[in-house]
């Protein structure tokens, strides 16, 4: 859930598609700047957070990898829960990809978040002889779902950075929260020794 | 998604732990393995993470419920799968809820069946400083969930009342029903378990564990019962029972020998003051000792598998195991054959509770097969526990939504003999409809007849419940008088067998005990990871403070963070 303060929005933005489609080198340019050309199935990586300026607020975006869940559909109730954002990814020379993405939004708007901001990712746009999905076929699909649509390239970094400010501008400014924030855990050196007593 | 989906095989086909079942301790044991670098293959039979440990939408709890109420001889025979070296052994599962009892007052709850992410296990809560916050801490799964405060802590006295549980010696100290005589014996008694337990952090420190002079209760009074110790010290039965049943959460009748199976020692009396105790302001935004996870208990397995799947391991839901693969000749564990047709193999095995090797195939068996699972679901059962889920429209309390209560032995009828604790969640806590509450109930007993009439005993002090006919909103205008009890919408009452950990060639963990935290579990998850991985560190210290290990993850704490 996107939750503000000072004009600083917390957005939890959670990615799917296939596996392959190119989901954590989209994270890794956007965070990092990188690119693998033989990145590994996702292992090691849980989180990233990253932090845009937009016109009228600083946007913290709080980034879900799947953690390999996906791959034999066993991702968590957990993943999607409290999202403000998905990118639902696929792989342009990959139809079964692009079929995967359209059943990953139906499952996103059965179990997601309403006002959800949903953005389609089509990934690989650098491998243009390869291409087997049509941006139009893509944008047609995107505009009857309200999605908003993008071919990037995690290789070259086209439009990567534009799909996260795109989200972020779209993010609902003063959402009101459906569930009050809860608390997270977070343990801190003790300071001094904290001596263990009964009700004193 | 869609259950139809055929699954890609799972790939790579060799393990060194293959985990079935995603309750708490195998999600717990399948993050501990991958973070120890071993590769693990989870599975599950279900659609849904956390096994017996899951909080689930209320029609889907009750299917639950049913279907793991009577026993399954599922897959077809397995026959001539065995190859040259090993054979297939099949693999079913015994009911482990009986005496399923669900009552449904009003068509509300089922029409928002999904908005409600209801607890199997529960009632449950977490202690701010208990072993499972740490483990959270420590392993990094605690940065999945979210948790809120338990606004209140309630004990029914004598007259049927409940009253506030003061979590702290200020709060005992201000309280204008006690006594100056009975302050000063808290006083007294506070100051000997302060002593005590500052003596034993210096004793451990220093090393000397003889100096008894140094504030420490005698080893004689700390190996006798809590309760003798309180007597003693001449506190009254309603300050006893408080810290007997709602601090030190003592299960059964303490003052009665014949009926007590578990009497709690003046050692693990204290040291549950101790948790109690600094669990209070723990955190620096938990008001009070306890908190529960936003959307339910289920988090927490769904939290571990996460972590889990971060260090590498593979989950593969929707997919029941049909036999376990033995060698011929040593009888030895090899591998699992799945639903898909496919084998699988590993090192190590580690089975949900449910799951057993049925005798009657063992009898076919090679004999040195039938020795080696001979004890292997003949499991020690430690009784069992009467649980139920109770859905309302109006607080048990005014203005507090979420609270525990604890009705202790003897406080609803004559022949209590255990505890029977109430946990209420509100809607804010995101497991029911808004304006819906939740309660949790849970006692230990002998069978299914003691077990059932003590949550009949604590529904009927708790609700108005409809006659089967009237209308329910016959019961109006409940908000205008305090004294009107909450109508009860829809309940579920069942009986859970407790089943602990086993092992022999194949390792089983335990069902979710009575207890109200997970301590107890996590122990023995903890001692079931050192006994398939003895060189090994349960989640080392390093595991999650690698800054890149998560990618750069901030973990600076933000407002809303607890922090301690």
């Amino acid at each position: 859930m996107a939750t503000m303060g000072h004009n600083n929005l917390n957005a939890k933005l959670v990615l799917l598609g296939d596996m392959g489609a190119g989901k954590s080198s989209l994270v890794l340019r956007f965070v990092k700047g990188q690119f693998l050309e033989f990145q590994e199935s996702t292992i090691g990586a849980a989180f990233f957070s990253q932090t845009l300026a937009v016109d009228d607020a600083t946007v913290k975006f709080e980034i879900w990898d799947t953690a390999g869940q996906e791959r034999y559909h066993s991702l968590a109730p957990m993943y999607y829960r409290g999202a403000a954002a998905a990118i639902i990814v696929y792989d342009i020379t990959s139809t079964d990809s692009f079929t995967r993405a359209k059943k990953w939004v139906q499952e996103l708007q059965k179990q997601g978040n309403p006002n959800m901001v949903m953005a389609l990712a089509g990934n690989k746009a650098d491998l243009e002889d390869k291409r087997k999905v049509t941006a139009e076929e893509a944008r047609v699909y995107a505009e009857e779902n309200s999605l908003f649509f993008v071919e990037t390239s995690a290789k070259t970094a086209a439009n990567v950075n534009d799909v996260f400010y795109e989200i972020a501008k779209r993010l609902p400014r003063a959402q009101p929260a459906q569930n009050p924030a809860g608390m997270v855990l977070v343990d801190r050196p003790a300071e001094g020794s904290r001596t263990a007593s009964c009700c004193s | 998604m869609d259950d139809s989906l055929s699954y890609p095989p799972i790939d790579p086909t060799n393990f060194d732990l293959i985990i079935v079942g995603t309750g708490l301790p195998e999600s717990v044991l399948a993050a501990a393995a991958s973070a120890a670098g071993k590769t693990v293959l989870h599975l599950d039979p279900n659609s849904f993470y956390g096994s017996h440990f899951s909080s689930l939408p209320l029609s889907d709890l009750t299917s639950f419920l049913h279907s793991q109420s009577s026993s399954h001889h599922s897959p077809p025979p397995s026959s001539s799968s065995s190859s040259a070296d090993h054979i297939a052994v099949d693999l079913s599962s015994r009911p482990m809820y009986s005496d399923l009892d669900i009552s449904s007052h009003s068509p509300e709850p089922l029409q928002h069946s999904r908005t409600f992410n209801l607890d199997l296990a529960g009632p449950r809560v977490l202690f701010c400083a208990d072993s499972a916050v740490d483990l959270m801490l420590k392993s990094g799964a605690s940065q999945y969930m979210e948790f809120k405060s338990v606004d209140a802590n309630f004990v029914c006295d004598g007259d049927g009342k409940l009253s506030s549980v003061p979590d702290s010696r200020s709060a005992i100290f201000s309280d204008t029903t006690l006594g100056l005589a009975v302050k000063t014996r808290l006083g007294i008694f506070f100051k000997l378990v302060d002593g005590h337990l500052k003596a034993a952090v210096v004793g451990s420190d220093g090393g000397d564990e003889s100096c008894d002079e140094s504030g420490r209760i005698s080893d004689e009074d700390l190996e006798s019962p809590f309760v003798d110790f309180l007597n003693k010290l001449r506190l009254p039965p309603k300050i006893k029972s408080t810290i007997l049943y709602a601090i030190a959460m003592a299960d059964y009748d303490q003052d009665n020998m014949e009926v007590c199976k578990d009497f709690l020692k003046t050692k693990d009396g204290i040291n549950r003051l101790a948790l109690y105790h600094s669990s209070v302001g723990r955190f620096s935004n938990a008001l009070g000792a306890l908190i529960y996870p936003i959307y339910g208990q289920g988090e927490l397995p769904q939290a571990f598998c996460r972590r889990a799947a971060v260090k590498g391991c593979l989950y593969v839901l929707r997919m029941p195991v049909n036999a376990l693969l033995m060698d011929k000749d040593s009888g030895s564990y090899k591998g699992v054959k799945v639903a898909s047709g496919q084998e699988l193999f590993s090192h190590q095995i580690i089975l949900g509770p449910s799951f057993i090797v049925p005798s009657p195939l063992l009898k076919s068996s090679p004999d040195i097969l039938q020795a080696k699972l001979k004890d292997f679901g003949l499991q020690d059962f430690r009784g069992k526990v009467a649980r139920g889920i109770c859905i309302t429209k109006s607080s048990l309390k005014r203005d507090v939504s979420t609270f525990l209560a604890v009705y202790p032995p003897k406080s609803l009828y004559p022949e209590q003999v255990a505890s029977i604790r109430v946990l209420q969640i509100g809607s804010s806590l995101a497991v029911c409809p808004s304006g819906m509450y939740v309660l949790y109930l849970s006692t230990l007993c002998d069978d299914a007849i003691q077990g059932k009439k003590s949550l009949h005993a604590a529904v009927n002090a708790i609700f108005s419940v409809p006659i089967s006919g009237t209308p329910e909103n016959s019961n109006t205008d409940e908000s205008e008088n305090a004294e009107v009890k909450p109508t009860l919408l829809w309940s579920a009452l069942y009986i859970q067998e407790m089943a602990t950990c086993s092992f022999d060639s194949i390792f089983s963990t335990p069902m979710p005990d009575g207890n109200l935290n997970y301590n107890d579990l996590l122990d023995a998850t903890k001692k079931l990871f050192h006994m398939m991985f003895p060189h090994h560190e349960f989640f080392p210290e390093t595991a999650f403070t690698d800054p890149e290990d998560d990618g750069g993850f901030d973990q600076s704490p933000s407002d809303d963070s607890l922090n301690s």
